[in-house]
């Protein structure tokens, strides 16, 4: 439960927030080194992206991706600061999808092996027919 | 409301130009108002994230089936504008954080300022999307007046998919990029205009003075929504422009 | 658990005054209602809302019962006959069964459970409702524009050709969709904010552990189905391919993202049901629960694994082997927190003081019918199997018996047990336990023969069938009609009391959570004072068996 009940009303002029409850104020000088971080990356994303690498050429793009959300996340956001109640359930929508990513892109990446898998025809394939469009068929 | 002597809990506005919160009748305490719309809305933006993450599901998937389709798809983009965007989004992504600190030091002006400055950062990134929507019609990637057009069973040819300089004549199923980068960008920057006009009620609720040290919450909120469109096209970008 | 001393006193003293108004008279008029943001009240236009839905839904289904009593179907063309069906499943599971528990039950409950004057974000409930009206509305609508004939599961590529309102009946599941996200939303804050000081997480009744649990799949869960529907409607109307193979999309993939949550849904569908029937156990057989831990955890289990087993749904769908095979083994594992589930309530009822009242009976009617519904699913589970039974009606067969009779059982068993609580009135018992064991019997006449002809192949959907099936058939049809006598004998008693009901206990049936320590009917914000726990839960100890014959003023 929330349990941080401080008395509230009348005490708290001048701190900033403290009626709805502990909050982090950021410097504005931190949010410009943020700003600056990302801007940075945003180049880096676009270099990395004139040289060719090959398939890492993705990895690159969606590592410096991950890291510029992770900034926002945590700065931006405030999420560094937040309760840990509400770290969990953002973070957590993010593992929910990748559940999402990682079934139905191994799907596809394993269906090209389905032709590799033997298949045993048994006797049984053969001596099956289509049945009569006889109303008493499969009477027994 | 409530029938047995129970008062509501104000907090006091810290000077003149603000004005006091009321909490609302079933929270005893401030901190219980302000935590529950907080959790609430993170499992708000919780939702977000996982519908689009359908749609980065589905650029994924195509993207193993067709990788040629999507690497030519993707040269078709304009990454100039994409990373002109990506800088506009990040600048206001900037001014939303130093709106929402504003509003949490009750400077009245800055917040009005900085929230301002990011609702021309929202409409500068829809006049710029909306050139590079134009140049995607001009070269038939996209035909926005025939989208709606019935599709032809006989020819099987797509209505607004042209393709007029034949680019992605070799490859198959070239609109599939194109349908994606349509969708994606289309909801994102339908998320940007909604953003827009959430950012416009808070100045409208930061003039009257409603925010303050004591009482931010619908800033925040706001916030941390803009923060998530932002959060989205920094993985809208690369995928999309710089596809490898 | 919980006792709450001081109530009971402020009863005593404000008896006077305060013996008018509660939630149902406080205010009236239409804007009182129309406008509410108190949960009982948008409990209660859930409760009617759903209810007709259900009727609906119902009616459906006894077309569908109808016309299959003939080998050549004996009402319909075999185009409206797929609408039939259709309307029936999309009906039932998007308008009924999705929504009825928690929002009819949990919003009525949910709050007096915690001792809260209401849940955290009211307004946010209220425009659930309205979501789900308007869903309702976009539904009937879709009916009007010429009906959809996909099945309620929307497969492309048919739903993309099929001349139909598709894209309404897409939109209307986009909007229920939100509803539903807003009420699990709604719920978890409330769980997570405004318990009452002293009921720790170990002391929650585990109804709300239930609800909980099943919020959590709908916030995470019932975005991809929207984002899902919003596809095929943009791929009918501008045809981006995504889902369509004629441009170069894979229907497969449609499927994966349609069960990534209809899976989930399932256990959104079923887990309330879980949880009314844990607390029913317990109070009808005024026994503390066994297992307490192992069936709150126990939701929280299936709650995770029910996001790792939705392949099993695609078994024939062109999914890769390998996939099929992690799917069916995954399966099997959502049978554990579910067995533990089952063996805790019979335990429970075990050398317990049972009352074999009519929410008891129901309750012990879904302890049969489930564990037939839950087993006969993990056959279904077994890939090898699956192949031959998939898409019979040993399929329709199984989820009938979780949909219906344990689902729908366990709405009405709750909804018996609250309904003093809910109105201060009570129903004719004598009339609700023959209701009950028409009902009993009237279910299990429909589904058992389905279970049979399917495992001998009949296929699910058709509208004819080879003369062989006929006598499974007839049987079917003539359960469905015992089925729709019970019910309709259900909602005649129900009704019938709010008009000339006895007046109810205080405390019905001897419960000891709060939501039967606060006055009832409950007023506006629920308790006079509010109230502290300091009891473990479900500890008959403390029961007050006086509040149990005190009628309600």
């Amino acid at each position: 439960m929330s349990a941080h009940d401080h008395s509230h009303g009348h005490d708290a002029h001048g701190h900033g927030g403290l009626q709805m409850g502990h909050h982090h104020i950021s410097s504005s000088a931190m949010f410009l080194n943020v700003l600056i971080a990302l801007l940075i990356l945003t180049g880096i994303t676009v270099g990395a992206s004139r040289v060719d690498f090959g398939p890492a050429n993705m990895l690159i793009a969606m590592a410096i991706a991950s890291v510029k959300a992770s900034l926002v996340i945590a700065f931006f956001m405030h999420v560094k600061w937040d309760t840990a109640i509400n770290k969990i359930v953002f973070l957590s929508s993010f593992l929910f999808l990748s559940l999402l990513f990682i079934f139905t892109l191994s799907d596809h990446a394993t269906r090209r092996l389905d032709g590799e898998l033997t298949v045993r025809h048994t006797n049984v394939q053969y001596q099956w027919t289509q049945p009569k469009a006889d109303p008493n068929h499969g009477k027994h | 409301m409530s029938h047995d002597g129970h008062h509501s809990v104000v907090i006091p506005a810290p000077g003149p130009e603000f004005v006091p919160h009321t909490v609302a009748h079933h929270f005893d305490t401030p901190v219980q108002e302000f935590q529950s719309a907080k959790l609430g809305f993170w499992l708000f933006l919780a939702t977000e994230i996982l519908l689009f993450g359908g749609l980065f599901a589905a650029y994924f998937y195509y993207h193993e089936v067709y990788p040629e389709t999507f690497r030519l798809g993707g040269q078709q983009l304009d990454w100039k504008l994409g990373a002109i965007n990506t800088t506009v989004l990040l600048l206001s992504s900037w001014t939303m954080a130093m709106g929402v600190r504003s509003a949490q030091t009750s400077q009245k002006q800055k917040t009005l300022m900085f929230c301002g400055l990011t609702v021309v950062g929202a409409l500068a990134f829809m006049v710029i999307k909306f050139f590079e929507y134009k140049a995607k019609h001009e070269h038939g990637f996209v035909v926005f007046s025939e989208l709606f057009a019935p599709y032809d069973q006989a020819t099987g040819s797509l209505a607004w998919f042209k393709d007029y300089d034949g680019v992605m004549a070799g490859v198959p199923h070239g609109h599939l990029f194109f349908a994606i980068y349509l969708t994606m960008t289309a909801i994102h920057g339908l998320h940007v205009i909604i953003g827009a006009g959430l950012i416009l009620w808070i100045m409208v609720g930061a003039a009257k003075g409603r925010f303050h040290n004591g009482y931010f919450l619908p800033v925040d909120l706001v916030g941390l929504y803009w923060h998530l469109v932002d959060l989205i096209w920094i993985f809208l970008f690369p995928l999309l422009y710089l596809v490898p | 658990m919980t006792t709450n001393v001081p109530v009971i006193d402020t009863h005593a003293h404000h008896a006077p005054e305060a013996g008018g108004t509660n939630y149902l008279n406080n205010r009236s008029g239409f804007w009182s209602w129309a406008g509410t943001l108190d949960h009982k009240r948008i409990g209660l236009m859930y409760l009617v809302g759903v209810s007709i839905a259900f009727l609906c839904g119902g009616l459906f289904a006894l077309l569908v019962r109808l016309h299959l009593w003939e080998p050549k179907g004996m009402l319909f063309d075999n185009a409206q006959y797929n609408q039939i069906f259709t309307l029936h499943g999309a009906f039932m599971v998007f308008l009924f069964v999705i929504p009825a528990i928690p929002g009819s039950l949990g919003n009525m409950v949910l709050p007096l459970m915690l001792g809260a004057k209401d849940v955290a974000l009211p307004r946010l409930n209220l425009l659930s409702f309205y979501l789900w009206l308007t869903g309702a509305v976009l539904a009937t609508l879709a009916i009007v524009l010429g009906g959809f004939d996909t099945g309620w599961t929307f497969y492309t590529p048919y739903s993309l050709y099929t001349q139909q309102a598709v894209v309404t009946i897409g939109l209307a599941i986009f909007v229920l969709g939100f509803s539903s996200i807003f009420t699990g939303l709604n719920f978890i804050v409330t769980v997570h904010k405004l318990r009452a000081p002293g009921l720790t997480w170990f002391r929650m009744p585990l109804f709300v552990w239930a609800l909980y649990a099943t919020s959590l799949l709908q916030v995470l869960a019932t975005p991809v189905l929207g984002i899902t529907v919003l596809l095929v409607a943009f791929e009918r109307l501008y045809h981006i391919g995504i889902f369509d193979p004629r441009l170069g999309g894979d229907p497969v993939l449609f499927e994966h993202f349609f069960w990534f949550y209809s899976h989930p849904a399932v256990y959104i569908m079923v887990l309330p049901a879980f949880g009314i029937i844990s607390e029913l156990v317990s109070v009808h057989s005024r026994k503390p629960l066994f297992g307490y831990k192992l069936i709150a955890f126990s939701s929280l289990a299936i709650a995770i694994i029910s996001f790792l087993v939705w392949g099993h749904h695609m078994f024939t769908s062109g999914q890769s082997t390998y996939a099929m095979f992690a799917f069916s083994f995954l399966t099997f594992f959502v049978a554990i927190p579910t067995a533990i589930k089952e063996f805790s309530w019979v335990a429970t009822i075990w050398k317990g003081s049972i009352a074999l009242n009519s929410p008891m009976l129901y309750t012990l009617a879904f302890l049969i019918i489930f564990a037939i519904g839950g087993l006969t699913g993990v056959i279904l589970g077994a890939l090898n199997v699956d192949i031959h039974l998939h898409d019979t009606y040993f399929v329709v067969a199984h989820f009938h018996y979780v949909m219906m009779g344990s689902i729908a059982l366990a709405f009405f068993a709750g909804l018996h047990h609250w309904w003093p609580k809910m109105f201060g009135v009570m129903y004719d018992e004598f009339l609700a336990k023959i209701a009950c064991a028409i009902i009993f019997i009237g279910f299990n006449a429909t589904f058992l023969p389905q279970f049979i002809m399917g495992s001998r192949g009949m296929p699910r959907r058709y509208a004819t069938y080879v003369p062989d099936y006929a006598p499974y058939h007839a049987a079917s049809t003539v359960g469905v009609i015992i089925l729709t006598v019970g019910i309709g004998m259900m909602v005649f008693y129900l009704v019938a009391s709010l008009f000339q009901g006895k007046k109810a206990m205080q405390n019905q049936w001897g419960g000891v959570t709060l939501d039967w320590l606060c006055p009832t009917p409950p007023p506006l914000e629920n308790f006079d004072v509010p109230p502290k726990v300091v009891h473990e839960v479900y500890d008959y100890s403390t029961l007050d068996y006086q509040s149990m014959q005190t009628p309600v003023r």
